[in-house]
């Protein structure tokens, strides 16, 4: 059944400008998967009457029975268009024949890592939007995500069979409703676009965006309609695009056309688009589903679809479905957009270089990925690990920027922590295949050029989540994904059975490498911890655990949140702490950071105080935006936890002799005060620590590392004690969408959660109300159910973490306060004294 | 009562003073520092000299708990003792002033120490500068504040006595973070290494305060038995094979004729010695 093979698409890989890497993308239950179904079905491999049932891309049994997606999953397909539209492509083409290698990934918001991962290695994005639902929180995330990554969107309008049999909208009401969500996406584009990739805003008369119904299969854009009436009004195809958006009517009676809606007459001219696009489908909805043979067929006759005697029979849905997929085939009408409009490789990788990798513009690797050269240096990188057939092995899953990848291949290993010149996280060994990943089967194959996507045998020892490969001794790193969830909710696990325990280690392993975003970790406890983006995602991440990777029955405990900790206020005195030897004093100062500030480190959007960037256009930034002095901005020594987070260490010294001897030392001090806060040993966010003075041993053997680094820890210590530390909690921003019947029960749950309503509208045209919300990810436990239980099932939260919350409280008031126990409850868990260590531990006298 | 800070000299349990033993027999407890400096010895051979079980006392203990190693020494009398002289090369000043914060009676019994018995090597006392540290190097931590005080000695004519860095119970980074009573294998720094220090950084700084061909004094095992001293340019110190540990090193500067003519006897090539060593005829 498939109607291509290996063989064609090995040559295919070759013709670099005629290969499209795009993923799919969307709001969770906007209908992904069921779009990639019918673009599956295009490629032959589901029966084309099929589409639009099977989740094809949902390859996990949990998947198909939950009716979501939670891994993303890649195929490659093979598309030709026609020889007449070939010069519609925006770039050079190389014959008629076109690779499409498709991702669909999840668009529940607890496994968007997968989303970035999937982007990562594609070029161009498929956004769905659900006609009715509009533009929601996760699609503004995922499509902000896309923009960073340099990827160009193309949007579908899907579901809008609903609009016409579920809601009964007129032709205008549609219009001016896909008017909306069209301006709601181009809002979100033009925040988030960059000069590099481009204007990519959506406009319907240049046809980058599609309408029509994933579930019956079958979609338009501008293009297909204008082919349809070029001919018949004798004006060309792209002419006719332009007046099929927006205010252009068509007179029957002059002939003429016009930009004024009135005809002439004291009537209503109806809107080309209207008349000319939704007319067709709107009388076939109507004469099908009134059922009527005769005027049926009349009508099928009219638009030209030929029906089969069999399909002839169908009735209702059935009979609508059939002919409307006939009409105007969805998979035709989506991969002519995306070969139109996305870019290849060779294009995309122009301008993804810079942004890609983290070497010089103008070396070898830099300059073989800007050309997409399948003769350069090998660059891979691997976005994730795929499950094998083979338990607890995997596939490493990426995409080839330059040279060509075979079987037997020598490569270079680098993991993220790969630094040139050195030896850690380095591996080289050989590739033992290279496998083409499709949906649920791999297919062997023999190389693989750059510019496609690739499955690799044999690497998955070497690699824990992703990765570089290259061929290249001098090779910098990919530069490494960054998620926009973290992972802030956890659980501890134990074997049910303790001789269990090395399966359980095994397992958790496995795990992590299955999960781009998932985290693993054991405490000082011994316990071993499980962190995920939230509750779902623990759950998918636990069973998979239980049932796949450990496979052994696991005892779970609650699911706990992470903290940040964190100051309010400038340190009420100067610190300071002394060496073991006491021959060395170093005085400090903590105070808080800008709260847009942090966000801007985390977001290491580059020009805006990322750690990566230049120090002096960093000082510039500072000093604008946050007022710092210049000169100390140009004195940030270094950036913690994990040298880019969000607390500062600064050196605000003046003429101390040796200080750069123990810069290191200072940092290293740094970054471990700030991966574990005095109050209970959680990160710290959002803290400045101000170094003021330093006075050390004349001779360096008396100032190393083993007398600075917990001299620094210390006195970072002592001045968050004093700065009135307190926690920063996780919040979830909360969509949930219900009838006007449910709000209260809406709003008891929120309330009783310490939740918050920010924002509460009608959706146009319906009675369902969107309320928008904060929640403490501490409080959304159980949300979903207590949710479904106070509103009889009619309201539907979706939750994302949003920001991080400075708590209320003071930790040393005499009043016993949330913050105290929390910090209380967080220290008895680690194993910790119960009481916050007093600041004479850290402070000393001089 | 009274803390007793004893020296033990440089080599054997035989070099404690008469004072010093006697003093060490009247302690209820003796500790032994054993990470800024060692002695030649095992404790054992202590023990059985003084009669009295030695109680090893690390940096963590001397640095970080020095309230146990005070502990009721205003009731008996305690011996802390340390490897050369206490205020030799290291100094223990931070247990002095805590002794005596507690009103504990402190008495010091001094030692031969490197900082003296460096004599040895035919180079005066009187005319050395400012004792170095040369320190490890990592990847990352290559601290080179010695260089200008070398030059400053040098610019005055001054001999430099470098003390070379030893690292005993200590934890990498890594563990120190962790908090993991990980400790790396004990590491002595050769004089072959210290050379190749020396020269890496006049080679990055640039400033010709010493070079390949710069007479130096490698000194092993002061005091030993088996003492080795030996003259010769930077480059044949470079690979000469001092043995075991200590080591200790000497720049000389202006060097008097009657100091020169001691130290060729120890030189390995008196050709050289002679060709490149600073000798002053006054």
């Amino acid at each position: 059944m498939v109607n291509f093979t290996i063989d064609e698409v090995h040559d295919l890989m070759k013709k670099k400008r005629n290969i499209r890497n795009m993923s799919v993308i969307a709001h969770v239950d906007h209908g992904k998967s069921t779009i990639s179904d019918s673009l599956v079905s295009k490629a032959g491999i589901i029966a084309s009457e099929k589409a639009g049932d099977q989740r094809y891309m949902d390859t996990r049994p949990d998947e198909q029975m939950r009716g979501i997606t939670i891994k993303s999953t890649a195929i490659s397909m093979f598309f030709e268009m026609e020889e007449e539209n070939l010069h519609l492509v925006k770039e050079e083409t190389d014959g008629k024949e076109f690779l499409i290698n498709l991702i669909d990934s999840p668009g529940h918001v607890d496994f968007s890592s997968e989303v970035t991962a999937a982007l990562r290695v594609t070029d161009g994005a498929l956004v769905v939007v659900d006609c009715i639902e509009g533009v929601s929180v996760q699609t503004e995330t995922v499509l902000r995500q896309a923009l960073t990554e340099y990827i160009k969107p193309v949007v579908i309008v899907n579901k809008v069979d609903r609009a016409l049999l579920e809601l009964q909208q007129t032709k205008e009401d549609l219009y001016q409703s896909l008017c909306r969500t069209i301006e709601n996406l181009n809002i979100t584009i033009s925040t988030y676009q960059s000069k590099a990739l481009g204007d990519v805003q959506i406009v319907p008369t240049e046809g980058t965006i599609a309408f029509g119904s994933g579930l019956q299969a079958w979609a338009f854009t501008l293009l297909d309609i204008s082919r349809l009436y070029a001919k018949k009004f004798g004006i060309p195809v792209d002419k006719m695009m332009k007046r099929l958006w927006g205010d252009h009517y068509f007179n029957h009676r002059t002939k003429k056309w016009t930009t004024k809606s009135d005809d002439g007459k004291g009537g209503q001219l109806e809107r080309a688009f209207c008349m000319f696009a939704l007319d067709p489908i709107y009388r076939l909805f109507d004469t099908i589903m009134k059922g009527d043979k005769k005027q049926i067929m009349t009508l099928v006759d009219k638009l030209g679809i030929q029906l089969k005697s069999d399909e002839a029979g169908l009735e209702g849905k059935h009979l609508l479905k059939t002919v409307m997929r006939k009409f105007l085939p969805a998979a035709d009408a989506l991969l002519e957009m995306m070969v139109i409009h996305l870019p290849s490789p060779v294009v995309a990788q122009k301008y993804r270089v810079d942004n890609l990798y983290e070497g010089p513009g103008d070396d070898a690797c830099a300059t073989a990925i800007r050309n997409c050269d399948p003769n350069g240096p090998l660059m891979v990188y691997v976005s994730k690990m795929v499950p094998t057939s083979d338990k607890g092995r995997f596939y490493a899953f990426g995409r080839v920027f330059s040279g060509t990848i075979r079987a037997g291949l020598k490569v270079r290993i680098q993991g993220p922590n790969y630094v040139p010149g050195k030896k850690d996280d380095l591996f080289v060994k050989n590739v033992q295949r290279t496998v083409l990943m499709m949906g649920r089967t791999v297919e062997p194959i023999e190389d693989v050029p750059c510019g496609n996507l690739v499955g690799l045998v044999g690497l998955d020892q070497y690699l824990l989540k992703s990765g570089t490969l290259s061929t290249d001794e001098n090779a910098y790193n990919l530069r490494v994904m960054k998620f926009s969830v973290s992972p802030v909710v956890q659980v501890s696990v134990r074997p049910k059975n303790p001789s269990d325990l090395p399966k359980l280690v095994e397992g958790l392993k496995r795990l992590s490498k299955s999960d781009p975003c998932v985290q693993v970790t054991t405490n000082d406890a011994g316990e071993h911890i499980v962190a995920g983006a939230g509750e779902l995602h623990l759950e998918i991440c636990l069973k998979d655990l239980e049932e796949d990777h450990a496979q052994i029955p696991i005892i779970k405990m609650d699911p706990i949140v992470t903290y940040r900790e964190t100051v309010t206020t400038e340190s009420d005195r100067v610190c300071l702490s002394k060496s073991p030897n006491k021959h060395n004093r170093i005085f400090m100062k903590a105070l808080p950071l800008a709260e847009e500030l942090s966000n801007d480190i985390e977001a290491a959007t580059e020009g805006k105080c990322s750690p990566r960037d230049d120090v002096k256009v960093r000082a510039r930034y500072l000093a604008e935006t946050y007022e710092w002095d210049v000169m100390e901005a140009r004195k940030i020594w270094a950036f913690a936890p994990n040298s880019s987070g969000p607390n500062v260490l600064v050196d605000c010294t003046k003429a101390v002799q040796y200080l750069n001897e123990i810069k290191d030392s200072c940092i290293a001090g740094f970054e471990w005060a700030s991966k574990e806060g005095v109050l209970c040993d959680e990160n710290m966010r959002g803290v400045r620590f101000n170094i003021l003075d330093v006075t050390l041993h004349a001779d360096s053997i008396h100032r190393g590392g083993g007398q600075i680094i917990p001299t620094l820890r210390r006195v970072c210590y002592a001045s968050q004690l004093t700065a009135k530390p307190t926690l920063q909690e996780p919040i979830f921003l909360c969509e949930i969408t219900c009838p006007a019947s449910a709000m209260g029960g809406v709003y008891t749950v929120l309330n009783q959660r310490r939740g918050r309503v920010t924002d509460d509208e009608v959706r146009p045209g319906t009675d369902m109300h969107v309320i928008k919300g904060y929640l403490p990810i501490a409080e959304s436990f159980g949300f979903t159910e207590s949710l479904r239980a106070e509103t009889g099932g009619q309201a539907f939260p979706n939750c994302l973490f949003d920001h991080w919350e400075v708590m209320e409280g003071e930790i040393d008031s005499p009043n016993a306060n949330k913050l105290q126990e929390i910090v209380r409850s967080i220290r008895k868990r680690k194993g910790l004294a119960e009481e916050v260590p007093s600041l004479d531990k850290f402070f000393d006298k001089l | 009562m009274v803390f007793y800070v004893v020296g033990l000299g440089l080599s054997d349990e035989y070099d404690i003073t008469l004072k010093g033993l006697e003093a060490v027999k009247s302690c209820e407890r003796i500790y032994l520092e054993a990470y800024t400096s060692i002695l030649m010895v095992d404790k054992e051979r202590l023990e059985k000299l003084y009669g009295h079980e030695v109680i090893l006392a690390d940096r963590d203990m001397v640095e970080s708990d020095s309230d146990t190693i005070l502990k009721d020494a205003d009731k008996v009398n305690v011996a802390f003792l340390v490897v050369g002289d206490p205020f030799g090369a290291t100094t223990h000043t931070d247990l002095v002033l805590r002794a005596r914060s507690q009103n504990i009676e402190v008495k010091t019994i001094h030692n031969a120490s490197v900082m003296n018995a460096i004599g040895c090597c035919g180079l005066q006392l009187y005319n050395y500068g400012q004792t170095v540290s040369i320190v490890f190097f990592t990847e990352t931590w290559r601290p080179d504040s010695f260089y200008p005080k070398i030059k400053a000695n040098r610019d005055i004519d001054l001999h430099t006595l470098c003390l070379l860095d030893i690292k005993v119970k200590e934890q990498t980074i890594e563990n120190l973070i962790k908090g993991n009573k990980i400790f790396e294998p004990p590491r002595y720094m050769t004089i072959n290494q210290c050379v190749e220090q020396l020269l890496e950084v006049e080679e990055k700084r640039g400033e010709n305060v010493y070079n390949k061909n710069t007479i130096g004094v490698g000194l092993a095992r002061v005091g030993c038995e088996d003492q080795q001293i030996v003259a010769g340019t930077f480059e044949e110190l470079l690979t000469y094979d001092f043995g075991k540990p200590l080591h200790s090193f000497v720049i000389p500067g202006k060097m008097h004729f009657l100091e020169a003519d001691v130290l060729k006897e120890y030189a390995i090539n008196k050709e050289t010695f002679e060709k490149y060593a600073d000798i002053s005829q006054h």
